[in-house]
C-alpha cells in the first residue's frame, strides 16, 4: 500500500469514526432524556390538560372558579405570608451558625455540624410533631410552667419550617464560607479593616451566590410543604395543604390540578432566576488561593459558641422529644418507659420499612446513573443537545412533590400506556422520587464533574479513547466517590419523602413515610413517633456504611450529607 | 489493522455493559408488580387499620387459600383514589366504606350487583335495591371530653351539641371539618337533618364561635382531646372508646339530641379480574364468625348474632343503640353533599 493510500485510508476511518462518536453520543443524551420527557414532563402535562378539563369540554372555567374565590387569595396570601418570613428567619439563623461553623474557632465543631443535619434524616411531619409534643397546649413546656400558650396556626408552621429547612440552607452557606482565600482577609486586615468592615466588604460579597441559593432553596421547599402545616397548622391553611385537601378529601381533581398549576409558578420563576443568576457565577477561588486561617477571637468564639448551643438544642430537642415520647407508655399521662409503641398494630407491621429501604436502593442505583450520565453529557459531550438537557435535568426542581404524584397517577394509570406495567409497584416509586430530586442530585454529580479537569478527557480523546472507554477509565475512578454521594442523597430522601409517595402507594407497597402519615392521622402518635425513630436509624446506618466504604478507600473529604 | 476504541463491537459492548447496570441494579432489587395470582385479590377499605387488620385474621383463618391484599385509606382518601383509578380500577372489591360516599353515581356506575349468602341476615333497609352494596357495619358521632382539662379549668361535663355552645367551652372544642372527613360530614348531615337547615345552621354558626379548630380527619378530634390539647374533641364512638381503653383519661359523651351515625358498605366491583375469590370474601363478610368479630369491633352492627362487648358498656355505650342514633337519611346526605359542603365552606371554613 502506497504511503498516499494509507493516508487517505486513515482519513476516511476517521471522519467514520467521529461521525460514530458524534451519533453515538446523540443517542446517549436522547436515552437520558428520554425518562426525563417520560417521568417528569409527561405527567407534567397531564395535570395540565387535566386542568383545562370540565364537565362541558375544554375550558378555563376551573381556573376562574379558583383564582376568583376571596378563599384563595386568602390561601395565596397565607403561604406567602409563611414562606417569606419562615425564608428569610432560616436564611439569617443558618449563615450565622455556617459563620461559627466555619469561620470562627468554637469547639465540638464536627458534632455541631452534624446535630444540625439530624432533621434531614427524619420524615418533615416529625418536626411539628415534636414542636407539638414540646409547645402544643398540653405539651411538655405548658405542663411544667403551667402557662396555657397554643402553638397551633402561623407561628408553629413558621417554627417548624425553619427546623424543617435550617439544614438545607446551612449545608450551602457551609460549603460556600469554606471556600475562601487568605490572602483576601490578610489585605484586609493589613489595610487596618475590622473585623465588622471584613465581614462586610470581603465575607458577604463572595456568599451573594449562596445567599440567593439558599434563598430560592429555603423559599421552595416552604411554599411546597405540607406535612408541616398540615399537623401543626391548625386551621390556617396554606396552598400546599389545599391542594391535598382538594384532592385527598373532595376528590376534586380539576381544582386540585388548578392550585398545583399556580404552585408550579413561583416555584418555577424562583428556580429560574437562581439558575439564571448561577450560570453567570463564576468560582471565585484561583489556584493560588491561600487557605483560610482563622484568627483567634475569646469573645468571639464565645459569642458563636453559645449561639451554636442554642440551636443545636433547639434542633435535639424537637427531634429528641420525638424519640422521648415514642419510648413513653402513654404521653404525656404515664411517662415510664416502654417499647410497647414499637409492636406497630398496623396492617402489614413493619413491611413498609422494609419496603422503603428496597426502594432507596432501588432510587439510589437508578439515581446514580441517570444523574452521573446527565451530568457527563451536559459538562462534556459538546452537542447541541447539551442546554436543552440541562434545562430538563433542574426542570424537577420546580415542581412540587405532591403535583408530580398526582400526576403520575393520571398519566400512568391506565393500560394502553407501557410505563403501566410497573404501575403500583415500588419500581415506580423509585423512578418517581429519583425525578422527583433528580435536580438536586444532578448538580451533585455535575459540580463534582466541574472540578474534574476536562483535560484528562482531552488526553483521552486525543489518545484515541471515545468518551465511553474515558468514562470507564478517567471519570468514574475519580468520581465515584461523588456518586457514592449521590447514592446516598436519593436513599436518604426515599426514605423520607411523603409528598409523591402519597399517591402511588398500593395495598403492597406502602412505605415507612407514609405509615408515619397514616398513624398520625389515626392520631397514634406514639406509634407515629415510633415508626420514624425506625426511619432515622435505617437513615443512619446507611449514612454510617457509606462512610466507612469511603473511609476504607481514603476517602475522608467526601461529605455525604446534602 | 490495529483495534480502534471507536470499533462498533466494542462500543456497544461498553455501552450495553453501562446500561446493564442500572438494570441490574433494579432488577435484581426485583419488585417488578406480582401479577394477579389465582387466589389474590385486592379490597379496598376505610375500617381503622386495628380492626381491618382483626377481621383479616379471622378472615384467613377460614380461607388459608386465599390472599388479600388489604389497602386501608380514610374514607375522602379512598374516593380521591378511587375516582383517579376510575378508568382502570386496581381493586376487586370494597369492604367497609361510608355509604354516602358509596352512592356517589360515580361509583355505583363501578359496582356489580351481587347477592351473597346469606344476604338475607341484613335488613332490606341496609342494602341497595339493586343489590350493588349492603352494609352490615357502622359507627356514629361520639364527643371526647378529656377529664383532666375539665377539672383543671373547672368545665362542666357536656350532654349535648347544644352544651357546646356555653360561652366557658370557646376555644376548647375541636370537630372534624366536614369537607375532608367522613365523620365530621355525618355531623354536619344529622344535625341539619335533626333541627331541618334554617335552624341547623344558625346553630353550626353559633357552634362555630367555640370551634378552636376544624380538623381534616375524623379521629383525630378525639386523639387530640385524649392528649389533652382541646377539652372536647367530636368523633365518633369506637375512637372514644379504644382511647379510654389505651387509658387516656377522657369520657365518651354521646350528644343526647341523637348520634349522627354512617353506615359501612361493601360492594363487588365490575372489573374485578377475579370475581370467583371475591366472592368468596364478599361471601366471608356475611359469616357467623365474621359477624362475631364485628360485635368485637363495631358499635354499630347490622346483623343480628352477637352481643357488645364489656369494654363498649363501661364505656358508657347504651346496649339498645338504636335509642341514641339519629335515624339518618343517608340519600339526602349524599344528594346534597356537594350543596352542604359549599355552603359550609362559604360561611364557616377558615
Amino acid at each position: 500500500m502506497g504511503l498516499k493510500n494509507r493516508l487517505a485510508y486513515g482519513f476516511t476511518q476517521k471522519i467514520v469514526s467521529i461521525d460514530k462518536e458524534v451519533l453515538l453520543k446523540i443517542l446517549v443524551a436522547c436515552l437520558v432524556a428520554l425518562p426525563l420527557i417520560v417521568f417528569v414532563l409527561y405527567p407534567l402535562f397531564h395535570i395540565l390538560g387535566r386542568s383545562f378539563q370540565t364537565p362541558d369540554g375544554i375550558g378555563l372555567s376551573n381556573y376562574f372558579s379558583v383564582l376568583g374565590s376571596k378563599r384563595f387569595l386568602g390561601l395565596v396570601y397565607n403561604s406567602f405570608a409563611v414562606t417569606l418570613v419562615t425564608t428569610g428567619l432560616t436564611v439569617f439563623l443558618a449563615f450565622i451558625f455556617a459563620f461559627s461553623i466555619q469561620r470562627t474557632n468554637i469547639p465540638l465543631k464536627n458534632l455541631f455540624r452534624l446535630i444540625t443535619l439530624v432533621p434531614l434524616f427524619a420524615p418533615s411531619l416529625v418536626q411539628a410533631q415534636g414542636l407539638l409534643l414540646l409547645l402544643g397546649r398540653n405539651g411538655l413546656i405548658n405542663r411544667t410552667l403551667g402557662t396555657d400558650f397554643s402553638i397551633y396556626g402561623y407561628w408553629g408552621i413558621v417554627i417548624s419550617s425553619v427546623l424543617y429547612v435550617f439544614p438545607y440552607a446551612f449545608l450551602i452557606f457551609s460549603a460556600s464560607l469554606a471556600m475562601a482565600d487568605n490572602r483576601l482577609y490578610e489585605s484586609s486586615r493589613i489595610l487596618g479593616a475590622g473585623p465588622w468592615r471584613t465581614f462586610i466588604t470581603v465575607t458577604l460579597p463572595s456568599t451573594r451566590f449562596a445567599l440567593m441559593a439558599s434563598t430560592f432553596v429555603a423559599f421552595t421547599l416552604v411554599i411546597t410543604d405540607f406535612g408541616n402545616p398540615m399537623v401543626i397548622g391548625g386551621d390556617y391553611s396554606v396552598l400546599a395543604t389545599e391542594v391535598y385537601n382538594q384532592v385527598i378529601g373532595q376528590a376534586n381533581f380539576e381544582l386540585g390540578t388548578v392550585i398545583g398549576m399556580v404552585l408550579l409558578l413561583p416555584v418555577a420563576l424562583a428556580v429560574a432566576v437562581e439558575k439564571y443568576f448561577n450560570k453567570n457565577h463564576q468560582d471565585q477561588l484561583s489556584e493560588h488561593a491561600k487557605p483560610m486561617v482563622v484568627q483567634p477571637h475569646k469573645l468571639r468564639d464565645a459569642v458563636f459558641t453559645i449561639y451554636s448551643v442554642l440551636i443545636c438544642l433547639c434542633i435535639l430537642a424537637v427531634v429528641g422529644i420525638v424519640i422521648f415520647a415514642s419510648f413513653t407508655h402513654l404521653w404525656p399521662y404515664r411517662m415510664d418507659l416502654s417499647l410497647r409503641h414499637y409492636a406497630f398494630d398496623v396492617q402489614n407491621g413493619i413491611q413498609p420499612l422494609w419496603n422503603s429501604i428496597y426502594v432507596g436502593f432501588m432510587a439510589a442505583g437508578i439515581g446514580i446513573v441517570a444523574v452521573g450520565l446527565a451530568a457527563y453529557i451536559t459538562e462534556r459531550f459538546k452537542t447541541f443537545l447539551d442546554s436543552p438537557l440541562y434545562f430538563l435535568c433542574i426542570v424537577p426542581a420546580a415542581v412540587p412533590g405532591m403535583v408530580l404524584g398526582l400526576g403520575y397517577i393520571l398519566a400512568f394509570n391506565n393500560p394502553s400506556n407501557p410505563v403501566y406495567a410497573i404501575y403500583g409497584s415500588l419500581l415506580l416509586i423509585a423512578i418517581c422520587n429519583v425525578y422527583y430530586y433528580h435536580a438536586q442530585g444532578f448538580l451533585i454529580a455535575s459540580t463534582s464533574m466541574k472540578q474534574i479537569s476536562s483535560t484528562y478527557d482531552e488526553a483521552s480523546a486525543t489518545l484515541g479513547g471515545t468518551f465511553i472507554r474515558t468514562i470507564r477509565k478517567v471519570t468514574l475512578p475519580i468520581m465515584w466517590p461523588t456518586l457514592v454521594g449521590v447514592a446516598v442523597f436519593f436513599f436518604m430522601r426515599s426514605m423520607v419523602t411523603l409528598s409523591a409517595v402519597i399517591f402511588l402507594i398500593t395495598p403492597s407497597s406502602q412505605v415507612a413515610a407514609v405509615s408515619v402519615l397514616l398513624l398520625e392521622d389515626r392520631g397514634a402518635v406514639n406509634q407515629a413517633a415510633a415508626f420514624s425513630v425506625c426511619i432515622m436509624g435505617v437513615v443512619v446506618a446507611f449514612l454510617l456504611l457509606a462512610r466507612l466504604v469511603l473511609n476504607y478507600f481514603g476517602y475522608r473529604n467526601i461529605s455525604l450529607i446534602r | 489493522m490495529k483495534s480502534n476504541y471507536g470499533e462498533p463491537m466494542n462500543m456497544n459492548k461498553i455501552v450495553s455493559s453501562f446500561f446493564c447496570i442500572a438494570l441490574v441494579l433494579t432488577l435484581s432489587l426485583g419488585a417488578w408488580p406480582s401479577h394477579a395470582q389465582a387466589n389474590e385479590i385486592t379490597v379496598y377499605t376505610s375500617y381503622e387499620e386495628d380492626e381491618a387488620a382483626a377481621f383479616l385474621d379471622a378472615f384467613y383463618r377460614d380461607n388459608p387459600d386465599i390472599s388479600v391484599n388489604l389497602l386501608r385509606l380514610s374514607t375522602g382518601d379512598l374516593h380521591a383514589r378511587m375516582l383517579a383509578e376510575s378508568s382502570n380500577p386496581r381493586h376487586d372489591v370494597i369492604w367497609g366504606w361510608a355509604v354516602t360516599n358509596m352512592v356517589d353515581p360515580r361509583i355505583m356506575d363501578m359496582l356489580e350487583p351481587y347477592q351473597p349468602e346469606g344476604i338475607h341476615k341484613v335488613p332490606a333497609r341496609f342494602r341497595d335495591a339493586g343489590n350493588k352494596w349492603f352494609a352490615k357495619t357502622g359507627y356514629m358521632a361520639a364527643f371526647c371530653v378529656n377529664n383532666e382539662i375539665l377539672k383543671r379549668k373547672n368545665l362542666p361535663m357536656p350532654a349535648s351539641w347544644e352544651d357546646l355552645l356555653r360561652p366557658e367551652f370557646k376555644g376548647e372544642v375541636v370537630m372534624p371539618n366536614p369537607a375532608s372527613s367522613g365523620t365530621g360530614y355525618l355531623m354536619i348531615a344529622s344535625i341539619l337533618q335533626m333541627k331541618g337547615e334554617e335552624e341547623g345552621w344558625e346553630y353550626l354558626e353559633k357552634l362555630d364561635n367555640n370551634i378552636a379548630q376544624y380538623i381534616k380527619s375524623g379521629s383525630r378530634p378525639c386523639n387530640a382531646a385524649s392528649a389533652g390539647e382541646f377539652a372536647v374533641g367530636a368523633s365518633f364512638a369506637l375512637r372514644a372508646i379504644k382511647n379510654i381503653e389505651e387509658g387516656f383519661p377522657i369520657t365518651m359523651v354521646i350528644p343526647s339530641e341523637g348520634a349522627g351515625n354512617e353506615l359501612e358498605a361493601t360492594g363487588l366491583m365490575k372489573t374485578s379480574r377475579n370475581k370467583e375469590t371475591a366472592k368468596r370474601f364478599i361471601d366471608w363478610t356475611l359469616s357467623e364468625k365474621a359477624v362475631n368479630e364485628y360485635y368485637k369491633w363495631k358499635e354499630i352492627v347490622t346483623v343480628e348474632g352477637g352481643a357488645m362487648p364489656q369494654n363498649f358498656i363501661q364505656a358508657g355505650l347504651p346496649q339498645d343503640i338504636g335509642s341514641v342514633m339519629v335515624d339518618m337519611d343517608f340519600p339526602w346526605s349524599s344528594a346534597n353533599r356537594d350543596r352542604i359542603l359549599d355552603e359550609w365552606q362559604t360561611k364557616l371554613e377558615r
